[in-house]
């Protein structure tokens, strides 16, 4: 993998400024969407990937769109990181996705790059994955049909099919992200492990949990970097459902995260690592999801 | 190939180029309006060097296309300084030591000014975030956060 200060690959570019416009464009042959460029220009510049046309998309008016009504965040596929960073709703309401978003890249980077860039590139390490998996969120999904924009809505869950794969079809492309409020007496945070903070993540969760009294409701839990895609760890999940939390209980529920893993070895991590490091992670950052929750501090019984 | 016109305002100046869809920012920057000081590092945004402000935003030139910078108002480490005097930041890095190679001073400064623009007196913890993504690697950090501080300093005692 080498770079260079200039692309040598040929490719033509169009700066869309409306999603009709950029969906047909799309449906030609080696397409690609264009927003940040963060990580598309690097694929392109290390060759990759060999596009034919960028469709830049960060000037559609439509896909700028920011909201929070009726119990549902809404979310522009135009959207930066920046602007998301130190949005008021999203720190109050959805704080692992505030600190996931937080520590990802530099200011740089999240002046330029999107929410829907860093879900669309699929990267099994993309930090904000694994908090709005556990928060439920969708993808909207836009194509043309004959001249009709055509939406369909999917859970990120069910998103992502590979490293840097989707289900994203030919012609198709994601064009916002919506998040369910959370439910009362729910609290959610997401952790990471990376060599510095600026790096990519090696291993990274977030947990959210639903809090009865003082026993966890409901528990949902996302890993990244420890298998092919982002995942919902269920065994931990159940085994947490229930729970009157403790330290040993929560360490003991987050040790079977192995078993729903599949992690490689690779110049960030050796799988076993990960593993590891996973059940970790989790075990620390289920305590200020239980915090933020309501739940009373946990002591060692 | 198909090439387009931008225009670019450059450190108050309006420029119009003709630019093909696979040239940097940076490329423009440097090869087309001579303007050297900023960097080309890793080439894959991990290291700042080549950051500029992008309508006052640090933002990394060797990974934007310069159409999509279109339009936009761009500032180099060459349009800080005023009537042929450095900018606060310039001073304070040069007292500070905070400059031993230089090739990470560029874009460390306007990483720094945007974050002095936007909130003049920041936390140390403030500072370290905003320039976490200009590695320095003759890792000289304790004197440009020191440098950044003074320049806070003398910046606020100018306004006042």
């Amino acid at each position: 993998m080498s770079s260079s200060r200039i692309i040598t690959q040929d490719f033509d570019y169009i700066k869309a400024v409306s999603l009709g416009e950029a969906l047909e464009s799309l449906a030609k042959d080696g397409a690609r969407v264009f927003a940040g460029g963060t990580d598309l220009l690097n694929k392109i510049k290390t060759a990759r990937d060999n596009p034919k046309l960028l469709v830049d998309i960060t000037g559609i008016e439509e896909l700028k769109g920011f909201s929070f009504s009726e119990g549902c965040l809404l979310i522009g596929a135009a959207v930066r990181l920046s602007f998301l960073e130190d949005e008021k709703v999203i720190t109050e309401r959805y704080p692992a996705l505030h600190e996931a978003i937080k520590s990802l890249g530099s200011v740089q980077i999240r002046n330029m790059a999107t929410l829907a860039g860093n879900l669309c590139n699929a990267s099994p390490i993309a930090d904000t994955a694994p908090p709005l998996m556990v928060y439920d969120a969708e993808v909207e999904i836009s194509r043309l049909h004959n001249t009709r924009i055509e939406k369909r809505i999917i859970s990120l869950k069910d998103f992502f099919t590979g490293p840097g794969q989707t289900v994203l079809q030919k012609g198709e492309m994601v064009t916002g992200v919506r998040v369910p409020e959370p439910m009362a007496s729910s609290g959610a945070a997401f952790g990471k492990i990376a060599r510095v903070t600026m790096d990519l993540a090696k291993v990274n969760c977030a947990v959210w949990l639903k809090r009865e009294e003082a026993v966890v409701a409901e528990a949902r839990i996302a890993v990244g970097g420890a298998a092919p895609v982002p995942v919902r760890v269920e065994k931990v999940e159940k085994a947490l459902a229930g729970m009157r939390p403790s330290s040993k209980r929560i360490s003991q529920a987050a040790a079977l995260v192995g078993e729903n893993l599949s992690p490689i070895s690779d110049v960030r991590s050796t799988a076993k690592y990960r593993t590891d490091t996973a059940s970790v992670l989790i075990r620390d950052t289920f305590f200020p999801a239980w915090k933020r929750s309501g739940g009373e501090e946990i002591t060692d019984e | 190939m198909n090439e387009r016109q931008i225009v670019l305002e450059v450190n108050g100046k309006e420029y119009k180029l003709t630019v093909k869809p696979n040239e940097l920012l940076i490329n423009v920057l440097r090869e087309r309006l001579g303007l050297m000081g900023t960097k080309y590092g890793c080439g894959v945004g991990e290291c700042g060097a080549c950051t500029v402000l992008m309508d006052g935003n640090p933002v990394l030139s060797c990974q934007m296309l310069a159409l999509s910078a279109s339009g936009s108002k761009i500032t180099t480490i060459e349009g800080i300084a005023q009537n042929g005097r450095l900018h606060p930041l310039q001073e304070a890095f040069l007292d500070e030591g905070a400059v031993q190679c230089g090739f990470c001073t560029p874009g460390m400064i306007l990483s720094a000014k945007a974050l002095l623009d936007k909130k003049p007196n920041p936390t140390d913890m403030e500072i370290k975030e905003a320039i976490r993504g200009n590695i320095c690697r003759c890792t000289g950090y304790i004197n440009i956060l020191r440098a950044i501080k003074t320049a806070s300093l003398k910046l606020s005692e100018r306004s006042r």
